[in-house]
């Protein structure tokens, strides 16, 4: 039978939000890991060096197949065994947390670089050319001309591949890590199931407004860094200087 | 001031340049023409190095550059002393029309930036774009977006300017406006270097017209002569299937 009291999901609310913390840790971490090793994987998927190509492409191509489940598990159980083969050293002692951030940052690397990689290709490559044939350094091509086009293009994309981070994170729980998800699965199994749903609505909740919440950011990202939108100040700016309205004459 | 020789390309198997020897004098204007895929694009972007050449050299000014090992250095050199118009212009899309004009100055040439806004109101006033300064390349037509293309490559007061084919991605409308200003340079004394098909250009402006086909320079000659009396016998055929393209669209 279904029941459902506000009253008891009000307190579970402040039960796990502290645990969001454990969360969003996470998702930093991935995210962090994502962007320093995804640029290079995307750029040695740019690249004209054909093993690394080849490397790139591989290694994106498993982690795309590997369901993060796995790889959770091969990070957590497996990176303290070969330590302690290789380097004698125990880590298993190392929060858990880490694992799941080394874990989700692997197949992060994939996500990203894939996101990196077509959002340079959505600029075209002529302006690359135009630019370090005015002078450029390839360096400052890049830096100037390709990168901020690129960031604009791929900042929904950014935005997605978090809120998909946040939510494969909270297969930690499988492997201890006590986040939002694990510390529910803890109330739940103290109140022997019979809060389930006060429990996992909340849980569901705080998803929602979490994911809304990193869509709203990036969307108001994605405008501030818009072009459109220098385009409105730069016209706004026109139109008080030339208050007879008109912006320009044709030539 | 600048000297091609003995310049080769190959693409894979392909050899798309052979052995190509080019003279370019101070006020020069050589059109080159050519079919489809004999290598004029090439040409073009060897002397930028945006495409390295396998073979051949290159005189600039008072430097000899090998094209196939240039130092970084020469490559600076050459594309400081060059500048290139592209057929798809290739404005940077993020810059307004002022910054595509400056951003080569500031940072390739390091020229001060008040300075280089000058410098870039003075170029775009010369295309006739001062009052498109501060506009995006999404909010200019083709035609002034080539026209800024130009201003850019005129700013940096480059020995020599490459065009590649400058009015072939414009509506017909918008080719005048950007040949016009074209003529007033060549008029000025500016030396350039323009693959095209417009052969009224070619033959009111080019002082030198070269034919281009598989990768070689076929025939070149005063476009006086060249247009009037081909001596080879593709290139009668080509300005002939060009000269009837022309009334065909008309
Ligand atoms: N990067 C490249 N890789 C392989 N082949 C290329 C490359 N660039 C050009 N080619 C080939 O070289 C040949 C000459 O090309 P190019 O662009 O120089 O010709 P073009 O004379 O400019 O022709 P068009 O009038 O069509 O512009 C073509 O067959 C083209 O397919
Ligand atoms: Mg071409």
């Amino acid at each position: 039978m279904f029941r459902y009291r506000p009253e008891v999901a009000w307190v579970y609310l402040f039960k796990l939000l502290p645990y969001l913390k454990v969360t969003l840790f996470y998702m930093a971490g991935a995210l962090a890991i994502g962007i320093v090793f995804g640029a290079g994987l995307a750029m040695m998927k740019l690249g004209k060096n054909r093993p690394l190509r080849y490397f790139a492409v591989g290694y994106t191509a498993v982690m795309r197949s590997l369901p993060p489940i796995i790889l959770i598990f091969l990070i957590y159980h497996g990176v303290p065994l070969l330590a302690r083969r290789l380097w004698q050293v125990n880590i298993s002692g190392l929060d858990t947390v880490y694992f799941v951030i080394l874990a989700l940052g692997l197949s992060s690397v994939a996500t990203l670089s894939e996101i990196m990689k077509s959002a340079y290709l959505s600029v075209s490559g002529g302006q690359y050319e135009a630019a370090v044939s005015n002078g450029f350094t390839p360096f400052q091509a890049f830096r100037r001309i390709m990168f901020p086009q690129a960031l604009r293009v791929s900042i929904p994309n950014l935005g997605n591949a978090l809120v998909i981070l946040m939510k494969e994170g909270s297969l930690g729980y499988t492997v201890g890590l006590i986040d939002i998800m694990g510390r529910a699965n803890l109330l739940n199994s103290t109140a022997y199931g019979n809060d389930i749903y006060e429990i996992f609505f909340t849980l569901a909740a705080i998803y929602w407004l979490a994911s809304v919440l990193i869509d709203r950011s990036f969307r108001f990202l994605e405008n501030k860094l818009s072009l459109e939108r220098r385009i409105r100040l730069k016209e706004a700016g026109l139109i008080a200087a030339n208050p007879q309205g008109g912006i320009t004459r044709e030539p | 001031m600048l000297e091609l020789s003995g310049v080769g390309k190959s693409f894979g198997k392909n050899e798309i340049l052979r052995d190509v020897n080019l003279k370019v004098a101070a006020g020069d204007v050589i059109a080159i023409l050519g079919p489809s895929g004999s290598g004029k694009t090439t040409l073009l972007r060897c002397i930028n190095f945006l495409e390295i050449a396998d073979q051949g050299t290159m005189v600039l000014e008072d430097r000899t550059i090998q094209l196939p090992r240039a130092k970084k250095s020469e490559v600076a050199f050459v594309r400081q002393k060059t500048s290139f118009v592209f057929q798809n212009y290739n404005l940077f899309n993020n810059k307004t029309a002022l910054e595509n004009v400056t951003e080569g100055l500031i940072y390739g040439r390091k020229i001060p930036a008040k300075t280089a806004k000058e410098i870039g109101r003075k170029a775009l006033e010369k295309v006739g774009m001062a009052d498109r300064s501060d506009f995006y390349p999404s909010q200019l037509s083709g035609g002034q977006q080539q026209r800024v293309g130009i201003a850019r490559a005129i700013a940096g007061n480059p020995d020599v300017i490459l065009f590649d084919e400058p009015t072939s991605a414009l509506d017909p409308e918008l080719i005048g406006e950007v040949l016009s200003i074209m003529k007033k340079l060549a008029q000025e004394g500016t030396t350039m270097i323009v693959v095209t098909h417009e052969m009224s250009f070619a033959q009111s402006v080019a002082t030198k017209a070269i034919f281009m086909d598989g990768g070689v320079i076929l025939e070149e000659g005063e476009p006086h002569e060249f247009f009037v009396r081909p001596r080879h016998e593709r290139t009668k055929q080509f300005l002939r299937s060009i000269l009837y393209e022309m009334e065909y669209t008309i």
